[in-house]
């Protein structure tokens, strides 16, 4: 805190002090100083770097196709945790637990809906920014090493699509499993073990509910919680989203 | 503060010692462009507001545009799952389909062949495109070729995707959906 | 290492050590990860067994196929012999269900004959026999984790 600030939070009163022990600028920052501190003294915007390139900053050139994937993921872990609520992972109830979502729980078909729909919209928008990336060129050097962790991004949020996908316990649910795993075993050698490992058993069942749900809810969306950071941080790394350079 | 540098020549940690026992921060942006060598300098705005007032409309729009959608459409919620009644046609989720659709010409290319082939080209893409220049340009002309590759690639697991989606009924033959 | 080089020795006791605590670590990295996937490996499973007992012989007459829709198989007995044949499609893991020329998968459209040869569709191989072997109290024990040869039969005295 500048010499200035500190007079300000004296002046302030205890209402401004407490203010002052949380943030370290006024609400909205009026000077250039301010407007950096605004970022590098908050946790959740420090992230950014207190300055960015106007350039960068046009629609157009992201079409704001990460962020919409990055929002639709925040959406999906609010509806996901409010799901777990009432959801339980058993070949018994997890039909009955879905016939009540509709049914008895307060709001429980919208965040169903919500859920549901913004699963199959994430894939879509993540497969979208790759393609946006590609085709602005933003893949190169120096940032092949972040495309990489895209890729992982993508094979990731697949595969959190797919686990989630069994869970309502439905027809639709128990054959798109079926068919999804038994495509994972026409791998040589290994295809069988690998189709046993993933569904716990021979078959779709039990097993495999238990499994898909324990990798929907906590494996995946950590471990993918984990890459976006870092990918977030290899952008600021990389100088920054790609930009033409200026010296052409 | 009225540490003037002395002497210019000397370096900076001798022009502005550091006291023991204080602790230093950020006091004060000099509001003027920094010198890029090489190139142009480039316009730099405060993240706040500039980036973070975007931010928070995309967010914005995210959840209004899937709270408007998941009111208007349910989610669907077939019979209860049995393993004596297999649909007919079976369907993995849609973004598998196009694998499914490979799958029905080759089990083997199909679903594990030509898939590995297609993550390990993606991965090794950005190092074996080598050449720099149209970083942050849409279709720059001096990618072409390598635009045109991948659009063909997406566009040709995009077809194979809406095949297997809409154009594939009972036993799996060719229908049209409407 | 020599004595007189004091220098030498520090840096030579420097890398072994480094060397050292370095092998540890990726060994027990790599331990780790292996027991992770051994411990997620199941050594029982709760679905259906795959070794089950589908009653005595006299259950099924001559010349007869019985389809078991819970166990995935079909028993089929032609005189003095028995064979159980998969009921799960090769493609896509569908349950086929047997009919006039063999058997038919309502996924996809793959078509078997009647030892489970594929005849048509998208089914990249034929369905699999089980191994059948009489238990001691005189039932047939059908061994899913067991396949064998098409027309593998299992004689039996009666
Ligand atoms: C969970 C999925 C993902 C999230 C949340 C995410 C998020 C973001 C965000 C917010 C940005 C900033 C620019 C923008 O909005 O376009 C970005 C940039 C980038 N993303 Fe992603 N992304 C994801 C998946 C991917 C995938 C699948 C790829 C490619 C295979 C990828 C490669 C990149 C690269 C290379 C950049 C830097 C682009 C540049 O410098 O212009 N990301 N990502
Ligand atoms: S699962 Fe039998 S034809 Fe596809």
């Amino acid at each position: 805190m500048s010499i200035r600030e500190v007079a300000v939070a004296d002046e302030a009163g205890l209402l401004g002090r407490i203010y002052r022990s949380i943030f370290r600028v006024r609400p909205v920052p009026q000077t250039e100083l301010e407007r950096s501190q605004a970022v590098a003294s908050n946790f959740f915007f420090h992230i950014h770097s207190a300055k960015v390139y106007e350039e960068t900053l046009k629609f157009k050139k992201t079409l704001g196709l990460g962020l919409f994937s990055l929002f639709t993921f925040v959406v999906l872990v609010i509806t996901g945790i409010l799901l777990m609520f009432y959801y339980v992972p058993a070949p018994e109830q997890a039909y009955q637990r879905m016939l009540d979502l509709r049914g008895v729980v307060s709001f429980g078909t919208f965040l169903r809906n919500m859920h549901r729909w913004g699963a199959h919209a994430m894939v879509g928008l993540v497969i979208l920014h790759m393609m946006r990336v590609y085709l602005t060129g933003a893949h190169k050097a120096p940032r092949e090493l972040n495309w990489v962790i895209g890729v992982v991004l993508l094979l990731l949020t697949l595969f959190l699509s797919f686990t989630g996908y069994l869970l309502p316990w439905d027809q639709l649910a128990y054959w798109a499993i079926m068919v999804g795993t038994s495509i994972a075993s026409y791998a040589p050698v290994v295809g069988d073990q690998i189709r046993f490992f993933l569904l716990g058993d021979d078959d779709v069942g039990r097993e495999a509910l238990l499994r898909f749900y324990v990798l929907h809810v906590v494996v995946l969306p950590a471990v993918l919680s984990a890459l976006i950071g870092l990918h977030f941080w290899r952008i600021r790394k990389d100088g920054g989203l790609a930009r033409p350079s200026t010296d052409e | 503060m009225n540490a003037r540098p002395q002497n210019a020549e000397a370096p900076a940690h001798e022009r502005f010692p550091l006291k023991p026992g204080k602790t230093y921060g950020l006091m004060c942006v000099v509001p003027t462009r920094t010198e890029n060598t090489g190139s142009a300098a480039e316009k730099q705005v405060q993240s706040w507001p500039a980036a973070l007032s975007r931010e928070l409309l995309l967010f914005l729009v995210t959840v209004v545009a899937l709270g408007l959608v998941s009111y208007f459409f349910n989610a669907p919620l077939e019979e209860p799952a049995s393993a004596l009644h297999p649909p007919n046609p079976a369907k993995a989720p849609w973004y598998f389909l196009g694998l499914q659709e490979m799958v029905s010409y080759s089990a083997f290319w199909g679903g594990i062949g030509i898939p590995g082939i297609l993550v390990g080209l993606a991965m090794a893409a950005p190092y074996l495109e080598r050449k720099r220049g149209g970083e942050g340009v849409w279709f720059h002309h001096s990618r072409s070729g390598a635009n045109w590759t991948f659009l063909t690639l997406m566009t040709t697991l995009g077809i194979l995707t809406l095949i297997g989606t809409l154009f594939r009924g009972e036993n799996w033959a060719l229908i049209v959906p409407w | 290492m020599s004595d007189h080089d004091s220098k030498a020795a520090p840096k030579g006791r420097r890398e072994f050590l480094t060397l050292l605590s370095g092998s540890a670590l990726t060994v027990a990295g790599l331990a780790t990860a292996g027991a992770s996937l051994v411990y997620l490996r199941p050594r029982v499973t709760y679905g259906p067994p795959s070794r089950l007992s589908v009653g005595k012989p006299e259950l099924y007459g001559s010349g007869s196929q019985v389809a078991l829709p819970e166990a995935k198989m079909v028993i089929r007995r032609q005189g003095n012999k028995v064979a159980a044949i998969s009921t799960v499609c090769t493609h896509l893991g569908c349950t086929v269900n047997p009919s006039e020329t063999g058997f038919d998968c309502p996924c996809h459209g793959s078509t078997y004959d009647e030892r489970g040869e594929v005849t048509g569709g998208p089914a990249p191989k034929a369905l699999a026999w089980y191994r059948c072997t009489l238990a001691p109290n005189g039932e047939i024990v059908v061994d899913k984790h067991q396949v064998v040869a098409a027309d593998t039969f299992l004689e039996i005295q009666s």
